[in-house]
């Protein structure tokens, strides 16, 4: 009876998650009908950083591993998509699928020899390899462009749609992030995201009694670190057709800092946190570009960047724990299941 | 190759890993006394370039305007501390190092508000001439940056090997609940370390400003040349981040001297993707001590 009385309050929690994602999705497609074409594009950045984001909480939420290279995988995305559309005639499509496939070969490389490291160390690599990769990019001028980067990217087309149009990139930025955040959500609630919160460390589990356990530790690590590189890639694609130029200075580590930052300020604790954490920093960036102005005239971008910096600096000291934090049970219910 | 050629790779190397090294350092003071790495160690060698630059053009000497820059920056360090890492001390290290990420973005729009979009300059101290020795050139900043990389490191053996309060600081990171113990107050010693690192910096950035010239953005760009070097080397040892740095930087050197286009910027993070796979730690780190 009592077995019987949990599954049906878990069947329930899972029914209510997949309601919160439908009403969340049934909002986000009636937003565009709204608001005009700027806050648009505001809100294609969020879907963008998301998509990333939600890999990022994965890997560190979740799997327990930071990394601060992750404008690498999304940079892989964009260059393939732009290198292969402009240079080769490739559909753009069959580019964000080559492209997500060489993120995610590149990840499974690099990911068993980089997981022998950790915390810091861990860091450390990752960021080496975001500069090898900007680097790369910024030398191969044949290929790349160098500094001056691509132009002249197609937009993506579906059935006759043209999503150069932000309405278009709007939605389908949006579903697939859905898509993901869907895909992700489970994730954490199957054998896989136990697994992964019975080695993480910074969750109450342990790597060490997790192995005993016969987990294959390290395996689980590297699946997940493709994962998030693939969602990285995605977004990168996206990205690429959308702004239709890429340049390296994009995917450097400010990048990389900018997602764990988002991740952090969302709650590591679901993947959710990523539209929190990517929503609050564009939003506060978008606001304060659209409003400072109309305070304070000067030197421009100045006052801006201040103002960025302390809310970050309070978001940080306020909300250790995240956004996430203040929402209740739909949100987070998944802690009671560890 | 010949010899001019070869004398002038190593010089310049010598000089890339006097910088790679100075910059290291300021990680390495934080490092060792907080386990915290610091994101805006750039943004006080920034702070120290502009404001030499901007006292010098006011008519001040040379090393008074240094020092005064030094201060500031030290005043500059202590606020982030202060008032920004040490209401978290409680918090996990990620949020510490994001922190700093915040203090990065506000100092760089302080400097925008003072300073604007330009590049400033500065001759190379007390307009020191260029060198000619065995057919290549030394800029005539050269050795002043060597020297000064060389006094500072060997005012920190000193301060850190010899010195009673060099010895606590360190206790803070080794043993804290020691230290404390034997009445060290480790967040004064916290406080102490970025005001120093913060000092540094500054003098990183006044003896760098002849050679690459300084703008309010350039803090990432060296921030990321400290880390390299720290973690090549061994965050956790100043003989790690002086080998990391001088062997970063004569690589490089050697590099740019032989390879075309932008790959010797490749180097130095590859290196330490090689040397983290190796010896996790760095290569001179002293393991279990990093965290």
């Amino acid at each position: 009876m009592n077995a019987f009385r949990e599954i049906s309050s878990k069947i329930s929690a899972v029914k209510l998650q997949n309601r919160v994602i439908a009403l969340f999705a049934l909002v986000m497609m009636t937003i565009p009908l709204g608001i005009g074409p700027y806050p648009i594009s505001a809100m294609v950045d969020v879907g963008l950083y998301s998509i990333v984001t939600i890999g990022i909480i994965l890997l560190m939420g979740f799997a327990g591993q930071i990394s601060i290279g992750h404008a690498a995988f999304f940079g892989i995305g964009a260059y393939t998509s732009a290198i292969l559309t402009t240079h080769y005639q490739f559909s753009p499509w069959l580019a964000l699928f080559l492209g997500a496939a060489l993120s995610g070969g590149i990840a499974a490389a690099i990911g068993r020899a980089m997981f022998r490291l950790h915390g810091l160390m861990l860091a450390g690599i990752t960021l080496a390899l975001n500069l090898v990769f900007y680097h790369l990019v910024c030398s191969m001028i044949g290929l790349t462009g160098g500094a001056m980067g691509l132009i002249n990217i197609p937009p993506l087309i579906l059935g006759g749609f043209n999503f150069s149009r932000s309405f278009l990139t709007y939605y389908m930025v949006w579903i697939i992030a859905i898509v993901i955040l869907g895909f992700s959500l489970n994730l954490a609630d199957s054998q896989v995201g136990r697994t992964l919160r019975s080695m993480n460390t910074h969750a109450g589990g342990s790597e060490n009694a997790a192995q005993v356990l016969g987990i294959n530790v390290n395996s689980y690590k590297v699946q997940i670190l493709v994962l998030s590189a693939v969602y990285a890639s995605i977004a990168g694609s996206i990205y690429a057709h959308h702004a239709r130029v890429v340049e390296p200075g994009t995917f450097f580590i400010p990048f990389s800092v900018m997602v764990v930052i988002m991740a952090l300020l969302g709650g590591l604790r679901s993947p959710w946190g990523a539209f929190l954490g990517a929503g609050l920093m564009i939003g506060v960036r978008e606001f304060l570009w659209e409003v400072m102005p109309v305070f304070v005239t000067g030197v421009t971008g100045a006052y801006e960047l201040i103002a960025y910096g302390v809310i970050l600096i309070l978001a940080l000291l306020f909300l250790p724990r995240g956004l996430i934090s203040l929402f209740g049970r739909a949100f987070t219910k998944r802690r009671a299941t560890v | 190759m010949d010899f001019p050629n070869a004398l002038q790779i190593f010089i310049s190397g010598a000089n890339l890993g006097a910088i790679y090294t100075a910059l290291g350092l300021g990680f390495f003071v934080i490092y060792s006394v907080t386990r915290l790495v610091n994101l805006a160690q750039g943004e006080f060698v920034m702070l120290g370039g502009m404001l030499t630059v901007s006292f010098y053009k006011m008519g001040i000497p040379l090393v008074p305007s240094i020092t005064l820059a030094v201060i500031i920056s030290g005043l500059a360090g202590a606020g982030l501390y202060r008032f920004i890492i040490y209401p978290a001390r409680g918090y996990s290290r990620l949020t510490q190092l994001l922190l700093t990420v915040g203090f990065v973005f506000a100092i760089q729009g302080v400097a925008l508000l003072i300073w604007g979009w330009d590049f400033r300059s500065l001759p190379a101290f007390f307009n020191t001439p260029c060198i000619q020795l065995w057919g290549a050139t030394i800029f005539g900043q050269t050795p002043w940056v060597i020297g000064a990389t060389l006094v500072m490191v060997i005012g920190l053996f000193f301060f850190f090997g010899r010195t009673i309060q060099g010895k606590a600081l360190r206790a803070c990171a080794n043993e804290p609940l020691g230290a404390r113990t034997m009445g060290v107050n480790i967040d004064r010693m916290a406080l102490y370390s970025f005001i120093m690192a913060a000092g540094l910096g500054a003098v990183v950035g006044a003896m760098i400003t002849p050679l690459t010239m300084t703008s309010y953005s350039m803090g990432w760009s060296l921030t990321i040349k400290g880390v390299l070097a720290a973690f090549v080397g061994g965050i956790n040892r100043a003989e790690g981040v002086i080998l990391g740095g001088v062997a970063l930087g004569m690589m490089e050197a050697a590099a740019a001297g032989m390879v075309p286009g932008g790959y010797h910027n490749v180097i130095a993070p590859g290196i330490l993707i090689v040397v983290l796979l190796l010896r996790p730690h760095g290569i001179l780190a002293i393991p279990g001590r990093v965290e």
